[in-house]
């Protein structure tokens, strides 16, 4: 309401302002018409002249002390919109006829709208945060500039000690065979071989594992020429199944300062694979669920579950 | 190639042969299962001639040689207990040249045609043996792809057994006990298909009524 009355007060000066706009513009055509109409009507040409000098100073004049008149008015007038939150857009809620034109509810809503979805987005990003999925240290804060520098130490390992790391798992779990391979420069990659039940291709970044791949034993994991396949999926869906709860197992182990834990962590979970067709499910005691056995393996207890049996 | 079971079906009482395996064929396309194409395994058997025998007088063996549809470019020759071998399709005509040798026995020929179906990772072999121009029984494959190890996925196929063959269920196949940890192969298959033939051809020498 205060806004609708400050508004009142000037109008007032509104009205004046309008008129003395409307002087402006009457005294600047007249200008114009005078340079239209040029000089005539004078005997001489020294006298055309003088009054046509004449007539052109006046009306210049007249617009001056219009525009000077305008210039006054203006400051009366002042800003009303200034103290209004939504500043000019604030003035639509002026226009009378609000059911051929809702623009300014319409306005509202969005804004209201806009507001909640940034407080909400805000929220989301605090929580995500909390569980970040990069599996690296020293990531969160560096901003972009620095990144390239400020590379974490855990990804610049050397392969030696990969190669421990990784012949020490091999060495832990007898029915589990790791082939170690650096096909394409320090990256390794690893087939591990469980018992005689599946096969999994192990891409690594250093000591960090960024993809694994679950096949069958009899499935063939080479490509043509000779080297490893790392794009192609099982034929079979229950290792199509197992290869996404691998998948989900990355990221559930993480310890970004201790990569060699996580290492480990990962194999011992996949090696409870072992009994993949000979472990029923722990919640409803059955082998078989839509024609898949239980796929699922607890990260902690290692106890077999089907997918939709899990909590 | 997983771990496989072949068995027979009986033939439900007061139906024939077909009706059992439409009932049967029904109950997999309940189940989910999808039509994939037909399969054929057939086998015919071999005498040793009696020219070849020895003086003592030992039986002569009976050689089996078969093919399957799976395997097109494959010819199977078993001996009952004996070895396996896996040949290519070429060893038909051998069989030709060892006439000498082995003898094909006369109107022996058995063969089970039917439907291939999928389900999941199990792959299901529906089919009618047929000796001749007649039907004798019903086949059922069951073969669950991503196992190789015979005794690790037993319990798992018993339980999708039963899911449609109920009461029919058939106990473990002998081969699945002779190596307890070796991989399954081919071979194994058909010597299960050997011995459900041979046990088909001794129920047809006491006819038994209700079978067509």
């Amino acid at each position: 309401m205060a806004d609708v009355l400050s508004v009142g007060v000037n109008l007032e000066a509104f009205a004046q302002a309008i008129s003395a706009i409307q002087a402006l513009r009457s005294s600047v055509s007249r200008v114009f018409d005078c340079l239209k109409d040029g000089m005539r009507n004078k005997e001489t040409l020294e006298g055309r002249e003088k009054a046509f000098i004449a007539h052109f100073q006046d009306n210049l004049q007249s617009v001056n002390r219009d525009l000077n008149e305008l210039e006054r008015l203006s400051n009366l007038v002042g800003k009303p919109s200034e103290n209004h939150p939504l500043h000019n857009s604030g003035l639509l809620s002026l226009d009378p006829v609000q059911d051929k034109t809702p623009l300014y509810s319409q306005l509202l809503q969005a804004y209201k709208w806009s507001n909640k979805l940034q407080y909400h987005a805000g929220l989301a990003s605090g929580l995500l945060n909390q569980q970040s999925l990069k599996r690296s240290a020293n990531q969160m804060g560096v901003s972009a500039k620095r990144r390239p520098k400020a590379q974490p130490t855990t990804l610049v390992l050397p392969p030696q000690y990969v190669d421990d790391v990784i012949s020490r798992i091999d060495r832990m779990f007898p029915e589990m065979s790791i082939h170690l391979s650096r096909p394409n420069g320090t990256s390794a990659m690893l087939l591990v071989t469980l018992g005689k039940v599946l096969k999994v291709i192990v891409v690594m970044r250093s000591l960090f594992i960024d993809r694994t791949i679950v096949k069958g034993y009899n499935e063939n994991v080479y490509t043509e020429d000779g080297k490893l396949d790392i794009w192609s999926k099982s034929n079979y869906q229950v290792f199509q199944k197992v290869t996404d709860h691998a998948t989900t197992a990355l990221l559930h182990y993480q310890l970004p300062q201790m990569p060699d834990v996580v290492v480990r962590s990962f194999m011992t979970w996949l090696r409870s694979y072992i009994k993949l067709f000979q472990a029923p499910c722990q919640r409803c005691g059955k082998f078989l669920q839509d024609g898949l056995p239980p796929t699922w393996r607890d990260f902690r207890t290692l106890e077999a579950f089907h997918d939709t049996c899990r909590q | 190639m997983g771990v496989t079971c072949v068995s027979q079906m009986p033939v439900a009482e007061g139906k024939s042969v077909q009706q059992t395996v439409e009932l049967l064929t029904r109950k997999l396309e309940m189940l989910g299962a999808e039509k994939q194409g037909t399969f054929c395994v057939d086998c015919e058997t071999y005498h040793t001639a009696a020219s070849t025998l020895g003086s003592q007088g030992q039986a002569g063996k009976l050689m089996y040689v078969m093919h399957n549809s799976e395997y097109p470019l494959s010819c199977f020759a078993l001996f009952e207990n004996g070895p396996c071998l896996i040949a290519d399709t070429n060893f038909d005509v051998l069989m030709v040249k060892l006439k000498g040798f082995f003898q094909s026995a006369k109107a022996s020929k058995i063969e089970t045609r039917g439907t291939r179906y999928q389900y999941c990772d199990f792959l299901v072999k529906v089919g009618t043996v047929t000796m001749g121009p007649s039907a004798r029984g019903i086949s059922v494959e069951v073969e669950y792809g991503p196992c190789v190890i015979a005794s690790d996925c037993w319990s798992l196929l018993l339980e999708f057994l039963q899911s449609f063959l109920g009461s029919h269920t058939p106990g473990a196949p002998a081969v699945f006990g002779n190596r307890h940890d070796a991989v399954y192969g081919p071979a194994d298959t058909m010597v299960q298909y050997m011995e459900l033939f041979n046990k088909i051809r001794k129920q047809q020498q006491v006819p038994v009524a209700g079978i067509r």
